[in-house]
C-alpha cells in the first residue's frame, strides 16, 4: 500500500519534467524540420511559469471547475498507469478527462471555444473506440486487462497486435493535436478558430491545460512503449520512434477536414483495431 | 410474514390507486401517495433481506387459477375495447389476436400444469422491486407537484389527476407482481396491466398526439404480448410446465423450449423499446414527465430486460444468445449515435435510455456470470441515473418554458439547484466511480472475457457506442453552464416537492456509487450465486480479485474523492475578474452580452447553437437503415428458435 502511494507521488511529480522536456523536444525538431533555430529545450516551463504569473481570468466559474476536472483525471489515468492497474479503467477515465474539457468548452459564451468542443466530440468519437479496442487487444493476448499483467509477460505485444499498434500511433496524433488530426485544437498557431476549445483559457488555467497536455503525453506514449514491455529498452525505443513518427507527420500532412478526418480515423480508429481482434480470434 | 409482505407490494398500491381515483380532496390524496410509497419502499426493503422467498398460491387454499382466468379474460376485453375506441387498425387487430389466444389458452382444452411456486423471489426480483418501490415512490410524490402545475400550464378542469395517480399507482402493483412471478400466467397478467397502464398514461393529456402516440405504444406492446401468449400456447400444448423456473432450470427439454424462449425474448424486447420498436418509446415523451421517468425509463421498460436476463440461462450456449447479442448490442450503438443528433432534452434522454437498454440485453446475450452480473448491475444504477435525469427535465421545462438543450444554456445562472442536480445526473451517467459507467467497464470485460466461442463484433459495437454517449453527455453538461457573465439575476427558488424527491435521488446515485463494492459484494453476487448455481460464479470476479485484473475498489474510491474535490477546489479558487468572452470586436456588453460592435459601429448578435451532427447522421437515414438491419435481427430470434 505505501509503496503504491510512492508510486503515485512520484508519477505526479517526474511526469510533468518529463512530458515538458518532451514537449520541448516536439519544438525542437519541428523547427529544425522547417529550417529554423527553435527555442530552447525547456522553453515550456519558461511558457508555463510566465502563464501562471498572468491574472485569472475567465468568463465562468465553470470553466474553472471543468478545467481541474480535465487535469486531475488526466493526472489520475497517468497515476492508474503507473500503478498498472486495469487498462479498460484508465481508458474511462481519460475519457471522462475528454469530457471534462469538452463540456468547459461548452461552458463559455465564445462561438471558437464551442465549434471547437463540437469539433472535439468528432474526434473524440473517432478515437475512443480504439482506444477500447486496443485494451480489448491486450485482454485477448494476455487474458487480463492489468498494465501489470503485460510487464511482467514473457511476450511482447507487438507480434500479436500490430494493428493495435498503428491505431495508438493515431491516437498519438490526436492527443499531441497534431496534424493531420488537429481539428480541435491545434497545436500550433494555425487555428482559425482563433485557438478553437482552449480560446476563452488563459493564464493559469491555460498553464494547468499545458500540464495536463504533458501528463496525457506521458500516458500515450507509455501505452505504445507497452507493445514491447520484456525488457526496458525496447518499449523505450518504440515510444521514442512513435514521438519522432508524430513530429514528421506533422510537418508533412496538412490538417484533414471534419468529414474526411471521421471517414479516416473510424477506419483505423475502429477498422484495424476490429480486424487485429477478428484475427486473433481466428487464431485462438 | 413473506406472503403478506408480497401481497401488500402488490395489492397496496392498487387499493391506494383505487383511493385516489375516488374524488377525494387535494389533501387526501396526497397523504394517500406519500403513506404508499413510504409503505412500498419499506416491504421492499424488507422483502430485499431474504435471499430467496417462495410463494405458493394455490397451497393457500383461494381458487387462484380460477381468478387469474377471470382477470386475464376481464384484461383482454379491456384492453381490446380501448383499442377499438382508438380506431387504430393494427392495435384493434392485434388485441383481438390477443384476446382470441388468451380465450383458447383460458377457456380451451389444455394441461393446465399446475405451478407449485406462484411468485419467487431472489436477488433479481428484489434489486427490480427495489427500483419500483423507492424510484418509483419517489417519482409519484414529485408528481404530486408537477401535475398540478402541468394542469395550471394547460388549463385542464376539472382535475384528471386522480386517473393519473390511479394508473400511476396500479402500475408499480403491477410491476411488483411481474417482478415476483414464477408462474407465467401470472408474469403475463401483470405484463399486460403495465401494456394497459402505459396506453392510458401516455394518452393521458387527450391530444391528438398523444392518443395516436399511445395507439403505437399500445399495439407494439400488444405485438410483444402476443408473442408472451403464443409462448404459453406453444409450452402448454407442448406438455412443458409454464414457469420461468422450469425454463431456466435446466430440467427441460432444450428442443421444445427454444421457440417459446425465442417469443419470450422477443416479449421483453418490444418492451424494452429495441430496434426496430424504438419509435413507441420516443413518441411516449409526449405524456408529462413523471410517466416518460417511471414508465419509460425505471420501471416498464426495465421489465422488458428482466424477461430478457431472467431467461439467459434458459438459452445459454444457443444461436439464440448469440443473436440476442447482437440485437442488443447493435441498438445500443445506433441509439447512442442518434442521441447525438437530437436537440430535445427528452429526446435525447430516450434514446439514451433504448441504448443503456440495449446494452442490458447484450451483456444478457453473452451470457456468462459476469455478463449477467453487468447486466444487474446497470439495471439498478441506470433505473436510477435516468429517473433523476427525466426528473430534472420535467422541472426545467416548468422553469424555462422549453426541454430543447439549447434553451438550457445558462441555466445555472437563473435556476442553480436545479442545473446543479440536472449536472449530477449526467456525470453520473459517465463518471468512472459512478455506477453507470462502472457496469459498463464490466459489461466489456464481460464481452471480452466470453470465450474464443464469441464473435469479436459485439466489443467492437460496445466500443463505438461507449464513445458516442459521451458526446451528446459532454454537450450537455457544458450548455448548463454558459452564460454571461453580466449581472446575476435572482436565482428562483427549487420548491419543497422537488427539493425532497430530487435531492434524495442524488444522494441515492452517490450511495450506489460510493458503496458499489459492498453491494455487489454482499447483495448481488450471493442472489446470483444462487441463481447460476456455484460453478458459475468463480469467474465473475467484479469485488473480487482475478489474479491481477481486479477491480481496484481502493482507487475507485480515490478517484471518488477526485471527482468530489473538483468542484470544490475550483470555486475556493476565486477568480480575480470574471470578463465576457471574445467574439470578433469589442462587446457591446450588458446584462445578456451577445452582440458585438463591427464595421461603422453596427451591433451584430451572436447566437450559439449546437452541432448535431445532422449532415453525417441524418435521422431519418440512420433510423430507416437501423430499422432493417434490427427486422432482420428480430428475424433470427425467432429462425434460431424454429426447429
Amino acid at each position: 500500500m505505501i509503496e503504491q502511494v510512492a508510486v503515485a507521488i512520484a508519477t505526479i511529480l517526474v511526469a510533468p519534467f518529463l512530458g515538458g522536456l518532451l514537449t520541448g523536444l516536439d519544438r525542437k525538431l519541428t523547427s529544425r524540420l522547417q529550417g529554423r533555430v527553435g527555442p530552447p529545450l525547456i522553453q515550456p516551463f519558461y511558457d508555463v511559469i510566465k502563464l501562471l504569473s498572468k491574472d485569472l481570468i475567465v468568463t465562468t466559474r465553470a470553466q474553472a471547475v471543468f478545467v481541474w476536472g480535465y487535469f486531475l483525471f488526466t493526472a489520475s489515468a497517468l497515476v492508474l498507469f503507473a500503478l498498472g492497474q486495469d487498462l479498460l479503467l484508465i481508458v474511462f477515465v481519460l475519457a471522462f478527462g475528454s469530457m471534462c474539457l469538452i463540456a468547459g468548452g461548452f461552458s463559455t459564451k465564445s462561438p471558437y471555444a464551442i465549434i471547437g468542443s463540437q469539433r472535439e466530440i468528432a474526434q473524440v468519437l473517432a478515437y475512443e473506440p480504439a482506444l477500447i479496442l486496443a485494451a480489448v487487444g491486450v485482454y485477448l493476448v494476455n487474458g487480463g486487462f492489468a498494465v501489470s499483467q503485460v510487464w511482467s509477460s514473457a511476450r511482447p505485444l507487438l507480434p500479436s497486435l500490430p494493428l493495435v499498434f498503428l491505431t495508438l500511433l493515431m491516437v498519438l496524433l490526436v492527443k499531441m493535436r497534431k496534424s493531420p488530426f488537429d481539428f480541435a485544437a491545434s497545436h500550433h498557431a494555425h487555428q482559425e478558430l482563433i485557438r478553437g476549445i482552449l480560446t476563452e483559457y488563459s493564464g493559469p488555467h491555460l498553464a494547468l491545460v499545458e500540464l495536463t497536455h504533458w501528463y496525457e503525453l506521458v500516458l500515450v506514449l507509455g501505452l505504445i512503449s507497452l507493445f514491447w514491455a520484456t525488457n526496458l529498452w525496447p518499449g523505450l525505443l518504440i515510444a521514442a520512434a512513435a514521438f519522432a513518427f508524430a513530429v514528421v507527420v506533422d510537418n508533412v500532412t496538412a490538417r484533414l477536414t471534419w468529414s474526411w478526418m471521421l471517414r479516416s480515423a473510424w477506419t483505423l480508429g475502429i477498422g484495424l483495431p476490429a480486424l487485429n481482434i477478428a484475427l486473433l480470434y481466428v487464431r485462438l | 410474514m413473506g406472503e403478506s409482505l408480497v401481497a401488500i407490494a402488490i395489492l397496496l398500491p392498487v387499493i391506494a390507486g383505487v383511493a385516489a381515483y375516488l374524488g377525494l380532496p387535494r389533501l387526501v390524496r396526497r397523504a394517500v401517495v406519500v403513506g404508499t410509497g413510504i409503505a412500498l419502499g419499506a416491504v421492499a426493503i424488507a422483502l430485499a433481506a431474504h435471499e430467496r422467498l417462495e410463494v405458493d398460491l394455490p397451497a393457500l387454499g383461494f381458487d387462484w387459477s380460477r381468478a387469474l382466468v377471470a382477470l386475464d379474460l376481464l384484461l383482454v376485453v379491456v384492453i381490446a375495447y380501448l383499442a377499438i375506441r382508438t380506431r387504430h387498425r393494427l392495435a384493434i387487430g392485434l388485441a383481438v389476436a390477443q384476446l382470441a389466444v388468451v380465450a383458447y389458452l383460458k377457456l380451451g382444452p389444455s394441461s393446465h400444469s399446475v405451478v407449485h411456486s406462484t411468485f419467487v423471489l431472489d436477488r433479481l426480483s428484489t434489486t427490480l422491486s427495489l427500483i419500483v418501490s423507492i424510484v418509483g415512490s419517489i417519482i409519484c410524490v414529485y408528481a404530486l407537484r408537477y401535475m398540478d402545475e402541468h394542469e395550471e400550464h394547460h388549463h385542464v378542469s376539472p382535475s384528471r389527476q386522480g386517473r393519473f395517480f390511479f394508473f400511476m399507482l396500479v402500475f408499480l402493483g403491477a410491476m411488483n407482481g411481474l417482478v415476483f412471478a414464477n408462474d407465467l400466467g401470472w408474469l403475463f397478467f401483470f405484463w399486460e396491466v403495465t401494456t394497459l397502464c402505459s396506453f392510458m398514461l401516455i394518452g393521458h393529456d387527450g391530444t391528438p398526439v398523444a392518443i395516436a402516440n399511445a395507439s403505437r405504444a399500445l399495439w407494439m406492446n400488444l405485438l410483444g404480448g402476443l408473442g408472451f401468449a403464443g409462448a404459453l400456447w406453444l409450452l402448454e400444448a407442448r406438455g412443458q410446465e409454464t414457469s420461468l423456473e422450469a425454463l431456466v432450470g435446466g430440467s427441460a427439454d432444450a428442443s421444445l423450449v427454444l421457440l417459446p424462449l425465442s417469443l419470450l425474448v422477443f416479449a421483453g424486447m418490444t418492451k424494452a423499446a429495441q430496434m426496430p420498436f424504438q419509435s413507441w418509446l420516443l413518441g411516449a415523451m409526449v405524456a408529462p414527465t413523471p410517466v416518460s421517468a417511471l414508465l419509460h425509463s425505471s420501471a416498464m421498460v426495465k421489465a422488458g430486460v428482466y424477461l430478457v436476463v431472467r431467461l439467459a440461462p434458459g438459452y445459454r450456449e444457443t444461436a439464440l444468445s448469440d443473436v440476442v447479442a447482437f440485437a442488443g448490442a447493435f441498438t445500443f450503438v445506433v441509439a447512442a449515435v442518434l442521441a447525438l443528433t437530437s436537440s430535445d432534452g427528452k429526446r435525447v434522454l430516450a434514446y439514451s435510455t433504448i441504448s443503456n437498454l440495449g446494452l442490458i440485453i447484450a451483456c444478457a446475450g453473452v451470457n456468462t456470470s459476469l455478463a449477467l452480473a453487468a447486466a444487474l448491475m446497470l439495471i439498478l444504477f441506470h433505473a436510477v441515473s435516468k429517473a433523476l435525469l427525466f426528473l430534472s427535465v420535467g422541472s426545467i421545462e416548468h422553469a424555462i418554458g422549453s426541454r430543447d438543450i439549447d434553451a438550457m444554456e445558462g441555466l445555472a445562472r437563473r435556476h442553480p439547484k436545479l442545473a446543479l442536480i440536472a449536472a449530477a445526473g449526467i456525470i453520473s451517467m459517465a463518471l468512472p466511480p459512478a455506477g453507470v459507467l462502472l457496469s459498463k467497464w464490466v459489461a466489456v470485460e464481460a464481452a471480452a472475457s466470453a470465450g474464443a466461442s464469441f464473435k469479436p463484433l459485439v466489443t467492437v459495437l460496445f466500443a463505438v457506442g461507449s464513445a458516442a454517449t459521451l458526446g451528446f453527455w459532454s454537450r450537455w453538461l457544458g450548455r448548463l453552464f454558459t452564460s454571461p457573465p453580466g449581472v446575476p439575476t435572482s436565482p428562483v427558488r427549487l420548491g419543497s416537492t422537488y427539493a425532497l424527491t430530487l435531492g434524495p435521488l442524488v444522494a441515492l446515485i452517490a450511495v450506489l456509487s460510493l458503496g458499489a463494492g459492498v453491494i455487489v459484494d454482499s447483495f448481488l453476487e450471493p442472489g446470483m450465486r444462487l441463481y447460476f448455481g456455484a460453478e458459475a460464479i468463480e469467474g465473475a470476479g467484479i469485488a473480487l480479485a482475478a489474479g491481477e485484473a481486479s477491480y481496484p475498489l481502493g482507487w475507485l474510491y480515490a478517484l471518488a474523492l477526485v471527482a468530489l474535490g473538483v468542484p470544490a477546489l475550483a470555486v475556493a479558487v476565486r477568480p480575480a475578474r470574471i470578463r465576457p468572452a471574445y467574439f470578433c470586436g469589442e462587446n457591446v456588453g450588458g446584462p445578456t452580452d451577445d452582440e458585438f460592435y463591427t464595421a461603422a459601429e453596427q451591433k451584430v448578435h451572436v447566437g450559439i447553437a449546437s452541432s448535431h451532427f445532422r449532415a453525417l447522421f441524418a435521422e431519418e437515414r440512420v433510423v430507416r437503415w437501423g430499422n432493417v438491419v434490427a427486422i432482420v435481427l428480430i428475424a433470427l430470434v425467432f429462425g434460431v428458435g424454429y426447429r
